[in-house]
């Protein structure tokens, strides 16, 4: 029999008092491709970074590589922190929109060339990955002003360009559309052709064909499954019915909520959007749907008043022409939005109350005193979501899967006419994606309206009624939806 | 022009020194009333004006830039950033006479050609703002008798600014009404407007005078912000190299501790910079320290003597007609040093080792931090004012150090803070050479725990605890700091 790959000897793993990983035992041999999946919050991540050498451990991990390739082990993590040219992250949410001559990060070509010239690739052997991806425009754009999406994609670009005779990648497909998942599937079956072992941390069902190893993990240990059908389920929720004061209907201040004229933006000579014309009345429920990069991004940060061109456009937001004395707090005052850049640049030292409390103010962390009234809703919606156990936990140190549970709780709390939901379910399993739509269901019940930014036409909440479809920064389809989109 | 401080009779020069009242946000509910609908031209567009204008316009105020016309010409960097953001830009002849309140925001040293240009096109009435008040206070700039003069300061890089406010807070500010030009008594209520703007009165705003700024600002810059970190930087690193530290392990150990060790002093003050030591450590730390204030309190007097007198701006002033003679000089001489010309190592140090193994550089903070402060209450400045020109800046100014050292510290700040920092480290580094020769790396180098059993005298401990923790910069930055507890804390690399 062949030397295992990776030898892992009763790991061990502590978060204070919380056991995610006991004694478990994992050899990976050459050419024997897993999926990890199972439930979030099982110690997945935490299984792939001990492997990685980036989490502390209790056990043995020891690697057999072959001498021929010198690219041994990549990590891709779920999250990806860039940085600028000094090295530090001192970036800001929404940040990318406001234009300032300041060159922080390198473009992604530099970025590229110098991961090259690191790992002494060939530029050529990534052009089909950058086409397939869909890179070529963004070469000289800056990295922090990638799309998370984008970013992802670069992540995977490297990765499938170093060729490493071990590639763990914690969920390959989150933030990719269906069009670049279906490339990124093709490739890893490449890959594993050309020698690579793959182990994808992920819970989806729409694997590559190179998969025959499926585990997750239980109790802290490592359990096989026959399949990815075969991944225990998340414990059923129970039904709760929604807090009383998610169940009043918000008062609209115009049944136009957002009107947008031939609205435009440029980055230089790159356009980003092209003569949107859109509309969207009180109660209306809309998809919108587009590639990474097409724009929607962009389109939403209008809405939510964080991008500065939106001055030199002919945009009315809830009955006000922007532009004409309005502050944007004024705004946010009316809408709640989730997206994962929002996510992205949340307060690292927000616990999850806060989080949830900072939504009254649409201010990212908690800087004011709440009042009994709000701190009782706070609880409410606490419960609501099952995270009352969490409450005084940072944020960024619960599973995924919750932290996007609670961002959606802060984005609701205050009962807003409009909904924005920019990609709520990225990183969410199958489970947590239906509850999370079952749930956007049962508020939207209550007279909200809705603009819902999602991929995958299976996982998307049944009361969308409309769509607009984004290509290129164009609207390509602005459409009634008739039967249920399912 | 002469210098304005030294043209008031002395019970006017204490009156202005001492103002000095903290505002909490309960004082700002008329919001941006007091100039909402008004005209408003920022003059210069680099990383406070940009930042500014964005919060302000985010605001539902009127802003557009003045800029020099040879900029607009050669679609210089600040006028593609005013345009990029789809800002109305303008030569001051084409913009100027329209404003109700221009915002002076280009470097210190360009103030009085800018303010000689701006000030004949101001319309009758209006308002002009400055973010500091070196170009008053030291160079004399008269304004005309019917414009109003205010100060509005951010305490924080630009960049800062913009991002405290899209995440909907703020960044500590300083706010002022020159007495001499607030003719229909309507400079706070603006002041305050622009502050709210701006983001600032979520974080704690300070209303102080042109001249408690001036007085209190370069005595900050000189001494404990920009002078005390280099001087302690290169004593530091030369040390350890000396004793046979690894360089890479001196360098990044200083480079990225000065980071670090500040950053417990902005959450809990010097009470928790301490704090982080062991209870030995601590004791030793404390005596080091008064050492340390009692070689280097001379140097700190004269430095708020000479400021006071009007003899710094005076002598800096002849660098700058001298084309920056003495500046360029010396800002060469920084880039030669051995600290800037050692790469940090690669090697990790954990966030605690910062604290443990460079026991000499908590000191030399502490040290540093009380003496600005001590001296600048001494000399007339209230100890709020004292407190933001102190302790507060320290770990923004560590930053800097910790992205690029010290050459980009010097690059960052101004250059009157840069000319200082000099002056500064030139006096103090022969001033501590007999004491420095008494240094082990068990107090910079290695960890001072190491060796000993910990412990230590109840009484000794009872004391040195004490006489940290009722420091006046302890007790006045507890309160000012509640007002800013919501800080985005610095990232570490």
């Amino acid at each position: 029999m062949k030397q295992a790959m990776v030898h892992s000897v009763n790991l061990n793993l502590k978060y204070g008092s919380n056991t995610v990983l006991k004694d478990l035992n994992w050899q990976i041999f050459p050419g024997q491709h897993w999926v990890i999946g199972g439930p979030s919050g099982t110690g997945k991540t935490s299984l792939a970074k001990a492997l990685a050498g980036v989490n502390h451990f209790q056990g043995a991990i020891s690697f057999h590589y072959q001498p021929e390739n010198p690219h041994h082990l990549l990590y891709v993590s779920n999250w990806y922190q860039f940085t600028n040219l000094e090295g530090d992250r001192n970036f800001y949410y929404q940040q990318r929109y406001n234009k300032s001559q300041v060159k922080e990060t390198l473009s992604v070509y530099a970025e590229l060339q110098h991961y090259a010239d690191t790992e002494n690739l060939l530029f050529s052997d990534a052009e089909a990955h950058l086409k397939a991806f869909g890179f070529e425009n963004f070469k000289e754009a800056q990295l922090f002003e990638l799309s998370s999406g984008e970013h992802k994609k670069l992540q995977l670009i490297k990765a499938l360009w170093l060729k490493p005779q071990l590639l763990i990648i914690d969920q390959p497909y989150t933030g990719l559309d269906a069009q670049s998942r279906s490339y990124l599937n093709t490739a890893f079956d490449q890959l594993a052709a050309q020698g690579t072992t793959l182990v994808l941390l992920a819970s989806d069902q729409d694997l590559p064909s190179c998969i025959q190893h499926f585990a997750e993990i239980k109790d802290g240990k490592l359990v096989e499954r026959a399949s990815a059908q075969a991944f225990s389920k998340a414990p059923q929720r129970t039904k709760k019915s929604l807090p009383y004061f998610l169940q009043q209907a918000p008062l609209v201040a115009s049944e136009i909520m957002v009107r947008m004229k031939d609205v435009s933006i440029n980055y230089g000579a790159k356009q980003v959007l092209k003569n949107i014309n859109w509309e969207v009345k009180a109660g209306e429920k809309w998809l919108l749907q587009g590639h990474n990069g097409s724009g929607k991004s962009t389109l939403l940060s209008l809405i939510n008043a964080d991008h500065p061109q939106a001055y030199a456009n002919d945009i009315t937001l809830f009955g006000n022409k922007r532009g004409s004395g309005e502050s944007i707090w004024e705004i946010k005052a009316h809408l709640g939005i989730i997206s994962p850049e929002m996510h992205w640049y949340f307060d690292p030292t927000a616990k999850v109350w806060q989080c949830i409390a900072s939504g009254f103010f649409d201010s990212v962390g908690l800087f004011q005193n709440l009042g009994y009234e709000r701190q009782q809703k706070v609880n409410q919606i606490l419960d609501f979501f099952e995270l009352t156990a969490y409450k005084d936990q940072l944020l960024n140190t619960l599973p995924l899967g919750k932290q996007r549970l609670a961002l959606l709780a802060r984005t609701i709390i205050k009962n807003p006419e409009l909904l924005i939901l920019d990609e709520p379910c990225q990183g969410l399993d199958l489970e947590q994606t239906t509850h999370f739509n079952a749930v956007v269901d049962e508020l939207c019940g209550y007279g909200k309206t809705l603009i819902y930014v999602g991929h995958f036409e299976t996982q998307l909440p049944s009361c969308i009624e409309k769509k607009l479809i984004l290509e290129n920064g164009a609207v390509i389809a602005n459409e009634t939806i008739f039967e249920s989109v399912i | 022009m002469a210098n304005y401080f030294n043209t008031l009779p002395l019970r006017e020069k204490l009156n202005q020194l001492g103002v000095a009242e903290f505002m909490d946000i309960t004082q700002f509910g008329d919001g941006v009333n007091a100039l909402k609908g008004k005209k408003i031209v920022i003059v210069g567009c680099g990383a406070q004006g940009l930042n500014q204008g964005l919060n302000l316009r985010d605001s539902g105020l009127d802003v557009s830039y003045a800029l020099r016309k040879e900029a607009i010409e050669q679609k210089r960097d600040s006028w593609k950033n005013a345009t990029d953001n789809n800002f109305t830009v303008g030569t001051y002849e084409e913009l100027i006479p329209a404003a109700d309140l221009v915002i002076n925001l280009t470097p210190d040293k360009q103030h009085t050609s800018v303010i000689n240009a701006v000030m004949p096109l101001m319309k009758q009435d209006a308002t002009l703002s400055y973010s500091h008040g070196f170009n008053i206070v030291e160079e004399g700039m008269q304004i005309r008798k019917d414009i109003t003069v205010i100060m509005v300061a951010p305490k924080c890089p630009g960049s800062e600014v913009r991002a405290e406010y899209v995440r909907g807070f703020g960044v500590p500010t300083l706010i002022a009404v020159h007495p001499e030009n607030d003719p229909q008594g309507k400079g706070l209520a603006e002041a305050k407007a622009y502050c709210v703007g701006t983001g600032g009165h979520r974080a704690g705003v300070l209303k102080s005078s042109f001249v408690a700024e001036v007085k209190s600002d370069l005595m900050g810059e000189q001494t404990i912000l920009c002078g005390l970190l280099q001087t302690g930087s290169i004593l530091s690193f030369d040390k350890m190299v000396e004793k046979g530290i690894d360089a890479g392990y001196a360098s990044k150990l200083v480079q990225y501790g000065v980071e670090v060790i500040t950053e417990a002093l902005k959450q809990g003050g010097v009470t928790a910079m301490m704090d982080r030591l062991s209870n030995v450590a601590k004791i030793k730390a404390f005596n080091v320290a008064e050492e340390l204030k009692q070689i280097m309190r001379p140097l700190f007097q004269k430095h708020q003597d000479d400021i006071m007198s009007g003899e710094f701006s005076a002598t800096m002033m002849a660098d700058w007609a001298n084309d920056d003679k003495n500046l360029l000089t010396w800002r060469a001489a920084t880039g030669e040093t051995a600290f800037e010309k050692t790469a940090a190592g690669d090697v990790k140090i954990g966030e605690q080792e910062y604290f443990d193994n460079a026991l000499f550089m908590v000191a030399y903070i502490k040290a540093g931090v009380e003496l600005a402060f001590e001296t600048m209450v001494e000399a007339g400045i209230k100890p709020e004012s004292a407190y933001y020109e102190s302790l507060h800046e320290t770990p923004l100014i560590a930053n800097t150090i910790a992205r690029k050292k010290l050459f980009e510290m010097n690059r960052v700040i101004s250059d009157t803070a840069e000319y200082g920092c000099y002056l500064f480290d030139h006096a103090c580094k022969p001033l501590l050479a007999d004491f420095m020769t008494t240094v082990e790396t068990d107090i910079i180098g290695k960890n001072y725990n190491d060796g000993k059993d910990g412990a230590v005298d109840n009484q000794e401990l009872i004391a040195v605890n004490e006489a940290i923790r009722t420091h006046q910069v302890e007790q006045v930055g507890a309160v000012l700091r509640k007002a800013m507890t919501a800080m985005k804390a610095i990232k570490t690399a």
